[in-house]
């Protein structure tokens, strides 16, 4: 096993190294030999990773803890599923399950309708650099086959925090997005070096970089829902740089996918379009780079190495080699684009959303980095925490929310003032009237109230263009409703859909609004019998359990629930102490409705009859999982059926929503 | 009756500043406050329950201000012992203006450039549309011309 495995890991080089050379040859002699020969290198790969990945999924799945990584991340008593997830517990493992990913996404490509594309053999080598750099790397600093000098009866086993269920999603969507950005990028440079900087491009790897982003946007989203069930401290996203190392290529994809519908409609932004899509994958690489090199702290590290500087080697070799393809063909992207007719358009709009989206990623950015910056200017490390990350990005992200109210309803080319007011009207004034709503029902916080209302603006605008398309489609063809709303958003999916998103991040933004401006907190020591009250709810202590399952000691607080007066069932939360993990977890106990979260940490207790538990009404929290499963659903649908914008350079007069 | 009242007032002298200072608890809004700010060594994201060093924070916050102590000053004896780094945040003052202030002026340098872009865009718009318009016989012709334009173009650059 040691032998196939590490043969495996090898192999992957020399094929790698081929494929380049193969590639290479190829293009300078236009030989299809040597290209189809590099094709079958990437398929090679594809072999090879898989076979090094199912041998490491056999190796945690049967214990067989003369290997190093399966004897630090599994033991005997873990249950199958976590054996298996163990894959991308550790350092070696993530290494692989980052090759398999790109290998797999390169074969794909390389073997796609688009093979003959002339295209193809340089986006083959940027991927292929990519695989080589990481099957070097395993090699030489993060082997997932290295040996144990002795061979232990049991493993480490698995931090308990890490056996859940978000274990098996959250790292594998996450690496989907993050090497899924490796394709539009190699595109992108590709599509220099061959000197076709028009947006075919652009075109073919639209669904590529949908598919990343939707697979960033799913990563996030179940990160900060398993942070919220597990870690106990009651949020779903501490500002922490490896959380933002993941935010920040969502940030930047975010704004390439807007900016590209300007490239693809009025051959503008080549430039910028390019400069974001090689941010975003540097910033992927930047991402892997604070996880393994132990430069800042964070949960999700892991640990310090050499690791981290051979990641900074390349992400400062992909970078110059990025920076000098682009200046050495920066006058052929410097083409003529049809001119912007007025400052009041869609197009300018959406310059307006890349400056905050990207704004929005350099204080993240800045944030992130301003404690080694300080430390390294100064001398002193000066901490960048929630409250800073909060107060920056609201305003951003409030900005961000009003710029989504107003931009569907702004025309392309030349929009009229008139006409805006016209369609925005109902929308604000169903944001006006929430504000109104709000501050007659008491809610305080003006930040938060503005906020809210702003969001009930953005959702407004979308719910009308989904109303006015409906009711033109309904007049123009006589269809009944259901047949209008279907064939106007499967004529138009790309839209729609991405009005579908905008309408989860509605939701998404009041769940975080309101969860961080209204959530109440009691900390208390109660004995049987006693109650804490908080909010709504009202909850009676009626003691402490112990059992032993798994051969796992839990304590468990039995606490009966009233809320609004009528009863509402117990709740239970748990500490639970490992037979082979020193630490203990705690269990969070949830209460959820459509409003609100009762969550409920067992904090410590002196004997059966006396506890001290912390108590938390988190208002509007499942809004945030509801908008990202609608993100996800509307990101598919533009996925599945949109097509891409025709370029209209020739038609410079055409205008009109 | 006199000396009534002098007593009184003696009582409450005395039982007056013990009954503020023993005032607050882990519900305190300011408890609250201070916790907030404080970075606990990098434990504050901690849960509690499982973390010694958070819970030894929360007993030393909760003394000192049932010790009579103000909020500004709690925070205060922790930057004097640790520095800037015992909060979550650079400061306000003068000292962290680069911190809070950079994002913002990025914004203001982006909006900048974006604005003189549009203007340059625009102004281009203007110019083009003044310009002479080439007219060409037919569709294919004018294809033809700027596949060979394109062509030009990339042996060029």
């Amino acid at each position: 096993m040691y032998l196939i495995g590490n043969i495996t890991l090898y192999l992957g080089i020399a094929i790698a190294a081929y494929a380049i050379i193969a590639n290479i040859i190829g293009i300078k002699k236009q030989n299809n030999k040597w290209i189809e020969s590099a094709r079958g290198g990437v398929l090679s790969l594809v072999f090879v990773s898989l076979l090094a990945s199912f041998l490491l999924l056999y190796l945690l799945g049967s214990s067989q803890f003369q290997f190093e990584y399966v004897a630090a991340y599994t033991s005997l008593n873990l249950p199958m599923v976590y054996k298996l997830t163990a894959f991308w517990a550790g350092n070696a493992g993530s290494l692989l399950l980052w090759t398999v990913l790109l290998c797999i996404y390169a074969g794909i490509l390389v073997y796609s309708k688009e093979k003959r594309n002339p295209l193809m053999p340089y986006v083959s080598i940027i991927l292929l650099l990519n695989i080589l750099f990481f099957f070097t790397v395993m090699v030489i600093g993060g082997n997932p086959f290295a040996m144990t000098e002795v061979v232990p009866a049991d493993g480490k086993g698995l931090n308990p925090m890490l056996q859940h269920p978000g274990m098996v999603l959250h790292p594998i969507t996450l690496y989907l997005g993050y090497v899924g950005l490796a394709v539009p990028f190699a595109f992108a440079i590709g599509a220099l070096i061959l000197k076709r900087v028009d947006a075919e491009w652009i075109k073919l790897t639209r669904r590529w970089t949908i598919t990343a982003w939707l697979f960033l946007t799913l990563g996030n989203i179940i990160g900060g829902w398993w942070a919220y069930l597990e870690l106990g401290w009651g949020g779903y996203w501490a500002w922490d740089p490896v959380e933002n190392a993941s935010f920040l290529p969502w940030l930047t994809a975010s704004a390439f996918l807007h900016s590209v519908m300007i490239q693809e409609r009025k051959g503008m932004l080549k430039t910028w379009n390019i400069s974001l899509i090689i941010l975003s994958y540097i910033l992927t690489l930047f991402g892997t780079f604070l996880v393994r090199s132990g430069v800042l702290t964070s949960v999700h590290a892991f640990g310090s190495g050499p690791l981290g500087t051979y990641f900074l080697i390349f992400m400062a070799f992909m970078m110059l080699l990025s920076i000098y393809i682009v200046t050495t063909r920066y006058q052929l992207i410097k083409k003529d684009s049809i001119p912007i007719e007025t400052y009041f358009s869609k197009e300018s709009s959406f310059l307006l959303n890349n400056l905050i989206l990207v704004t929005g990623a350099f204080a993240v950015f800045w944030g992130s980095m301003y404690p080694l910056i300080s430390e390294a200017v100064t001398g002193t490390k000066i901490n960048v925490g929630p409250p800073y990350f909060n107060s920056v990005m609201a305003p951003i992200l409030l900005l961000l929310i009003l710029l989504m109210a107003v931009c569907p309803l702004i025309a392309w080319q030349k929009a009229t003032v008139e006409r805006f007011m016209k369609n925005a009207i109902w929308p604000l004034i169903a944001g006006i009237v929430s504000a109104i709503i709000l501050i007659l029902m008491g809610v305080k916080g003006a930040f938060a109230i503005i906020g809210l209302a702003s969001t009930v603006f953005m959702f407004a605008t979308h719910v009308q263009e989904f109303v006015q398309g409906t009711r033109a489609r309904m007049k123009a063809t006589k269809e009944n409703v259901l047949k209008a709303v279907y064939k106007l958003t499967r004529k138009n999916q790309r839209r729609y859909g991405g009005y579908i998103v905008h309408i989860g991040i509605a939701i998404i933004a009041i769940g975080v609004i309101a969860s961080h401006a209204y959530s109440e907190e009691v900390l208390k020591t109660v004995e049987t019998g006693e109650n804490i009250k908080i909010g709504n709810y009202d909850l009676t202590f009626n003691g402490l359990t112990e059992v032993t399952k798994n051969g796992n000691g839990i304590v468990a607080a039995d606490l009966e629930i009233v809320y609004k007066g009528k009863d509402a069932g117990s709740i239970h939360p748990e500490k639970i102490f490992y037979a082979n993990w020193e630490e203990p977890s705690t269990e969070v106990a949830i209460k959820t409705n459509f409003t609100e979260d009762l969550y409920v940490v067992l904090s410590s207790w002196e004997n059966r009859d006396k506890v001290t538990l912390q108590v938390k009404v988190n208002p509007f929290v499942t809004w945030i999982w509801i908008g990202g499963i609608i993100m996800v659903i509307g990101t598919a649908f533009a996925l599945i059926g949109g097509k891409p914008t025709s370029t209209r350079v020739t038609d410079p007069l055409r205008q009109g929503r | 009756m006199s000396k009534r009242i002098v007593l009184a007032a003696l009582i409450l002298l005395f039982v007056l500043p013990n009954a503020s200072s023993a005032a607050f608890t882990e519900n305190s809004e300011e408890f609250q406050n201070v916790i907030k700010q404080l970075d606990m060594q990098g434990h504050a994201e901690d849960e509690l329950s499982s973390c010694s060093v958070k819970q030894l924070y929360y007993e030393e916050v909760l003394e000192m201000l049932n010790s009579g102590m103000s909020e500004k000053e709690v925070l205060q004896s922790y930057i004097d012992e640790y520095g800037q780094a015992a909060l979550r945040t650079p400061a306000t003052d003068k000292s962290g203006w680069i911190a809070w202030g950079m994002p913002f002026a990025g914004l203001a340098g982006g909006i900048a450039i974006v604005a003189a872009w549009l203007k340059k865009v625009k102004g281009k718009g203007t110019n083009n549309q003044n310009s002479p318009q080439v007219k060409w016989e037919s569709e294919a012709e004018k294809e033809i011309a700027e596949q060979m334009f394109e062509e030009e173009r990339r042996k060029h650059f």
